[in-house]
């Protein structure tokens, strides 16, 4: 117990010493999930979803499956945002069956015990799949957020992203790292 | 005609080569300045360009708060030397990443400034938002040397001064080319012009030819030439026949000049013969019969006797005149001190009951006939004693100056003088202002005074008023 304390004291001095990007793994502070919205907000930009899925002035919804972590920062970014004409949307879904129309899908930590099936559920669907939990990406998410060297960095699964018909720009994939299986071109 | 202090070839080479050097340099100045304006808005596009690409490619490390990549897409930049700085700014203006990649302080802004570029003294600095999809999410801000632009601007100058040298080059022999043309047909008129009135010879044609103001100036001045030669031509002609026409009247006058004289001679000559039996007879008649004849017999004869003798000393001095007239006159220097020093000796030997004072002012040695000056000083000195009768002491002062290359003698009396409404007679043959029973004398005197300073190229006059003296002068040339 005084041990773990300890080891709490530590991690929040050093996030007070590197407030800005600087982040030890487990420390689940605001701060990280404000840049983590931050990101999200991002992917709108940087990643191309089929027209089909994406009507004009249908709004662009960014969803959180599980427990919020964002907390109001997600909504503040987004609030009256737009990319490519939609008017941006934050919406938080309990269950996958809720799941109507959705562009970026974050899902909580509260659901990685569910991981496997949820995504296998959005399989096919164009939903770009954003999470950070412990290897996500390499799990079939699309997007996973890792921290690594305290910086919060990305790490893309292709394949996932192909099945998903989404483009990922290469700008994007600059920042990234690239798992799981090579993609396959269809 | 004096010779021109420059010449209308230099004077157009001149004109043209500043005018030509003039608008050389101004083209060249504009040449410079348009092109250091259009290279520096191209570099301006350069970096502006530059940086949108930049930009672009540093989105998602912007987006993505990537320092490392933001770093790298800089980092190009090392691959052109003029870049001396760069920087990548965050969405809130904040600095996010440097080039070179440890940048000191100073080097770039802190924080992100307002779009746009902008000279700074040796440096083009410009600054960029970084956006995506028309998302602003940082600024880019680029810093490039301007060296090039020094480069450039130092090739233009030598661009610029090599054609200029070059292009003056060439307008200098163009010039003296084209001077020549238009300065020949100018030139050869003024040589005309020139040699016309130098040796006034009006036969000479400019004979230029042109199809401008100078051949029209040629030609015209070539009429006026004819035109002056058809007058000069007309007006010799009139000259010579005028000349022709006086040596025969005066060849005429001196004919019957030479008749009269020999005419008046022989009668003065002739003359004298009867009169010597005259005054030879009543001189027998007085000694044969002179007892016989009572006091007014013997008065006629003695007044025929007189009157005869004056008649002989007319006659005498109208031959002395006549002969003055035509007597060879010999020139040469003639001392009139030493000449007016004798004839005052001689006069005083026959004035010796009269008391004159004399006077001789300075009297310089003139070219003439000694015997002939002779006569014209014993003429006015004896005139001088002769008309100062009256007074009890006769005062004769003989002066000479120098006047307008003459010589003037004057011979000042303190006599009876003369009216001087009559002064131009007093040089007249016969001609008296007094009566013979005043003053004696034939009237002869003063005219062979004049007749013999004329002979010698001189002037007679004479200043007087009565009671008030007189003063003769003549003049004779130096």
């Amino acid at each position: 117990m005084l041990v773990l304390a300890r080891r709490v004291l530590v991690l929040a001095l050093l996030v007070v010493l590197h407030p800005s990007t600087a982040f030890s793994a487990g420390a689940k502070s605001t701060h990280e999930y404000d840049l983590k919205a931050t990101f999200l907000f991002h992917f709108a930009e940087f990643v191309e979803w089929p027209a089909e899925t994406l009507p004009d002035k249908a709004p662009f919804t960014i969803g959180i499956i599980g427990n919020d972590p964002f907390g109001k920062s997600l909504d503040e970014i987004v609030a009256n945002e737009v990319v490519d004409g939609h008017k941006l949307l934050v919406r938080r879904f309990q269950s996958v069956s809720q799941i109507d129309s959705c562009q970026i899908l974050f899902i909580a930590p509260s659901e990685a015990s569910r991981l496997d099936q949820l995504l296998s559920h959005l399989n096919r669907r164009s939903v770009l799949t954003v999470g950070d939990t412990r290897d996500f990406a390499l799990r079939s998410g699309i997007i996973g957020f890792v921290i690594s060297e305290k910086r919060l960095r990305l790490a893309v699964n292709l394949a996932a992203a192909n099945a998903a018909k989404l483009t990922i720009s290469s700008k994007l994939l600059r920042q990234s790292e690239i798992v799981g299986p090579a993609p396959v071109r269809e | 005609m004096k010779a021109p202090r420059t010449t209308i070839r230099r004077k157009l080479v001149k004109a043209m080569m500043l005018t030509s050097t003039t608008v050389l340099l101004l083209m060249g100045a504009l040449f410079v300045g348009h092109d250091v304006v259009s290279f520096r808005r191209l570099l301006v596009q350069a970096l502006v360009t530059r940086a949108n690409i930049l930009a672009a490619n540093s989105t998602a490390a912007l987006a993505f708060q990537n320092r490392d990549d933001a770093s790298q897409v800089l980092d190009a930049l090392k691959t052109d030397p003029r870049m001396i700085a760069a920087a990548l700014y965050d969405e809130k203006g904040t600095l996010f990443a440097t080039y070179p990649p440890a940048a000191e302080p100073g080097t770039v802004p802190p924080e992100s400034g307002p779009t746009g570029y902008r000279f700074e003294k040796s440096d083009l600095v410009v600054s960029q938002p970084v956006a995506e999809d028309g998302r602003r999410v940082g600024a880019i801000y680029l810093k490039s040397d301007l060296h090039e632009l020094d480069d450039r601007v130092r090739v233009d100058a030598m661009v610029v001064l090599f054609a200029v040298l070059g292009s003056i080059g060439v307008a200098f022999a163009l010039s003296t080319w084209l001077q020549r043309r238009i300065a020949q047909p100018v030139l050869a008129l003024a040589k005309v012009v020139r040699s016309v009135s130098d040796h006034k010879d009006y036969s000479i044609r400019s004979k230029a030819v042109g199809d401008d103001e100078v051949g029209v100036l040629a030609e015209a001045f070539d009429e006026m030439l004819s035109e002056i030669q058809m007058r000069d031509k007309e007006i010799r002609l009139l000259n010579t026949d005028l000349e022709r026409r006086v040596i025969a009247r005066t060849a005429e006058f001196e004919a019957a000049n030479k008749e009269l004289e020999a005419f008046s001679y022989s009668v003065s000559h002739d003359l004298r013969a009867p009169l010597r039996h005259i005054d030879g007879f009543v001189e027998l008649l007085t000694k044969h019969a002179g007892s016989s004849l009572d006091e007014k017999g013997q008065r006629h004869l003695a007044t025929i006797s007189s009157a005869a003798r004056k008649m002989g000393t007319l006659i005498d001095d109208l031959l002395a005149f006549s002969r003055m007239g035509r007597t060879e006159m010999r020139k040469i220097a003639v001392n009139l001190a030493a000449l007016a020093e004798e004839v005052v000796q001689d006069l005083q030997v026959d004035a010796k009951d009269r008391r004159v004072e004399w006077k001789l002012g300075q009297l310089p040695t003139v070219q003439g006939d000694p015997a002939m000056l002779r006569l014209v000083l014993e003429n006015l000195f004896s005139n001088a004693i002769k008309y100062s009768g009256p007074r009890e002491a006769a005062r004769i002062e003989i002066d000479a100056q120098p006047q307008n290359g003459e010589i003037v003698v004057s011979v000042r009396d303190n006599g009876v003088g003369f009216d001087p409404t009559y002064a131009h007679k007093l040089f007249g043959v016969f001609q008296r202002l007094h009566g013979p029973a005043e003053f004696e004398g034939t009237g002869i005197g003063l005219a062979n005074v004049r007749r013999i300073v004329s002979r010698h190229g001189g002037r007679t006059w004479a200043e007087g008023a009565i009671g008030q003296g007189a003063t003769f002068y003549f003049s004779l040339p130096r």
